[in-house]
C-alpha cells in the first residue's frame, strides 16, 4: 500500500471522527420530496394502515435504518397501524427489531397497533399474492400468532386495506413493488432509499407510479427535522458532509498535482 | 424430452400469466393464486437448494486446497454456527441467532460497507483526473454533486444544490431513462423468447 494511499486513509478516518466530535452542525434545507412523504403520511386518518418493507441487507442499515425509524416514529405518532414486513431475507430480523424498538417507545402495542409478518421468499409472487389474499401468503405473523386472530391482521385482506406502502430499500426492491403492486392494484407506494438509488427512482416518481420518495442519510436528517426529533440522520449528516469536502479536495489536489507533473515533464522535454 | 417439457412448461406459465390479466372469469383468478402460491413453494425450495451449492462448492474449494480455502471454512463455518444456533433456540428477539445476527453480521457486513468511503477518497485522489474537456465536466459535476448534496454544500452558497439538483434531474436522469426504457424492451424481447421457446438459457446452457 502507497504511503499517499495510508496518509489518505488515516485523514479520512480522522475528519469521519472529528466531524462526529465535533458537531458542526450545519443549517440544513428541506427537501421537496421528504417533504412531500412527510406530509402524504401525515394526511392519513389515525386509524390507517401503513404497510412498511424492509428490503435491505444489513449493510446499509446506518443509512436506511434512521430513515426506517423516522417513517415509523412519525406513524405511530399519528396513531396510524403499520403492518411490517421483508422481502429481503436480511432485513427481516432488521425490521423487526426496528418497529419493536420504537414501538416499545411510543407505548404501542403488538397486534392491535402493529404486527410484523416476516419474510417470504420470491418477492414478486409475494407482492401479488397480497395483491388478492394478504392471509394466503402471510398465513401467520412473524411471531406465529394467526393473522386471522390478530385483531390488527384481521382487518387488512388486501392493499385495499393499506392506504400506503413504503418499502425501506438499498437496491431494486421499489421498482417490483411499482410493477407489481401499484400497476395491478393501484396501491400508493413510497420509497425510503439509499442516497446512490435515487436516479434510478426519480422516473417513477415523475409519472406519478410512486407517491414519494425519501432518500438516504439526508433524508432520515430532513424527516427528523420535520418531525422535531434529531436523531442518527441529524448526527450523520456532520460526518458526510466533512467527507464529502473532504473527497472534493482530495480531487481538486490530485488534478493540481497531476497538472504540475505533467507540466514539468513537458518542460523537461522541450529543454531537451 | 426433460428439456422438451422444461420448455412446455415455461411457455404455458409465461403465456398464462401474461393472459390471465386479461381475463376476469373465477377459474383464471383461481389458477393465478394457486402458481402465485405454487412460486413462493419452488422459491423455498430454490433456497434450500441453492444453500446446499454453496457448501458443496467450498467443501470442494477446502478439500482442494484452492486459493482462498480459508474464507471458505470461515463461511461454511458460519452457515454451521447459524443453523445451530436456528434450530436450537429459535429465530425470535433474544435469541442467539437474533444476538450473532445484530452484534456480529449486521456491523461486520457496515464496516465492509463504509470502508467504500475510505478507498472513494484514495481513488478519488489518485484517479479522477481531468485529462480532456469531457472528464473535466465530469470532474466538475462529481464536486458540485457531492457538496450540494450535505449542509455543508448550502451553507458554503445556495446556489450548490440548486445546480447539483438540475445535474442529477436532467442529464443524469435523461441517461438513466435510456437505460431504463432499453431494460424494459430487453425484458418484454426476452420474454415473449422465452414463452415461445427460443430462449433456452434457463435450462443451463443446454
Amino acid at each position: 500500500m502507497g504511503t499517499s494511499r495510508r496518509w489518505i486513509f488515516a485523514v479520512v478516518g480522522v475528519v469521519a471522527v472529528a466531524a462526529m466530535i465535533f458537531r458542526p452542525g450545519f443549517p440544513l434545507s428541506v427537501s421537496q420530496e421528504t417533504r412531500h412523504v412527510f406530509d402524504l403520511i401525515d394526511s392519513l386518518d389515525s386509524n390507517s394502515v401503513v404497510m412498511i418493507s424492509f428490503d435491505h441487507e444489513a449493510s446499509s442499515l446506518p443509512e436506511v435504518g434512521p430513515l426506517g425509524t423516522a417513517i415509523v416514529d412519525h406513524c405511530f405518532r399519528k396513531g396510524i397501524r403499520i403492518v411490517g414486513l421483508a422481502l429481503f431475507s436480511e432485513g427481516t430480523a432488521a425490521g423487526y427489531e426496528l418497529i419493536n424498538r420504537r414501538a416499545s417507545a411510543a407505548g404501542k402495542t403488538y397486534g392491535t397497533e402493529w404486527i410484523y409478518l416476516g419474510f417470504r421468499p420470491q418477492y414478486t409472487s409475494a407482492i401479488l399474492g397480497m395483491g388478492e389474499d394478504l392471509g394466503e401468503v402471510f398465513s401467520r405473523d412473524y411471531e406465529g400468532h394467526s393473522l386471522a386472530e390478530s385483531p390488527l391482521g384481521s382487518r387488512i385482506h388486501n392493499y385495499r386495506d393499506i392506504a400506503l406502502v413504503i418499502s425501506v430499500a438499498d437496491g431494486s426492491m421499489p421498482t417490483y413493488w411499482v410493477e407489481y403492486a401499484q400497476a395491478r392494484y393501484n396501491v400508493k407506494i413510497a420509497a425510503a432509499l439509499t442516497a446512490v438509488m435515487v436516479t434510478s427512482y426519480i422516473p417513477y416518481l415523475e409519472s406519478h407510479q410512486l407517491t414519494g420518495i425519501v432518500a438516504g442519510l439526508r433524508g432520515a436528517a430532513e424527516y427528523e427535522q420535520l418531525l422535531s426529533a434529531p436523531g442518527a440522520g441529524s448526527r450523520g449528516m456532520d460526518a458526510q458532509s466533512a467527507i464529502h469536502a473532504l473527497i472534493a479536495v482530495l480531487i481538486v489536489a490530485g488534478n493540481i498535482q497531476a497538472w504540475r507533473k505533467r507540466r514539468s515533464q513537458t518542460g523537461r522535454g522541450t529543454n531537451q | 424430452m426433460r428439456d422438451r417439457l422444461a420448455i412446455i412448461t415455461a411457455t404455458l406459465a409465461g403465456a398464462f400469466m401474461a393472459l390471465q390479466y386479461f381475463i376476469t372469469l373465477p377459474i383464471a383468478n383461481s389458477a393465478y393464486r394457486a402458481i402465485l402460491s405454487w412460486m413462493q413453494i419452488i422459491a423455498a425450495f430454490a433456497i434450500v437448494v441453492g444453500v446446499f451449492g454453496v457448501i458443496r462448492l467450498h467443501l470442494e474449494r477446502i478439500g482442494r486446497k484452492r486459493a482462498g480455502w480459508l474464507y471458505s471454512v470461515t463461511l461454511l463455518a458460519g452457515v454451521l454456527v447459524m443453523t445451530i444456533l436456528g434450530f436450537a433456540g429459535g429465530i425470535d428477539r433474544g435469541t442467539s441467532f437474533q444476538w450473532v445476527f445484530d452484534h456480529w453480521q449486521a456491523p461486520m457486513q457496515s464496516t465492509v460497507f463504509s470502508l467504500l468511503a475510505f478507498y472513494i477518497a484514495s481513488a478519488a485522489y489518485r484517479g479522477f483526473r481531468a485529462r480532456s474537456g469531457e472528464s473535466a465536466i465530469l470532474v466538475m459535476a462529481a464536486i458540485i454533486v457531492m457538496l450540494g448534496r450535505v449542509p455543508l454544500g448550502e451553507w458554503l452558497s445556495p446556489i450548490l444544490p440548486n445546480v447539483s439538483d438540475w445535474i442529477l434531474n436532467v442529464p443524469a436522469l435523461a441517461a438513466k431513462r435510456a437505460i431504463l426504457i432499453g431494460i424494459g424492451l430487453g425484458m418484454v424481447a426476452t420474454s415473449l423468447k422465452v414463452i415461445a421457446g427460443l430462449e433456452r438459457t434457463y435450462l443451463g446452457g443446454r
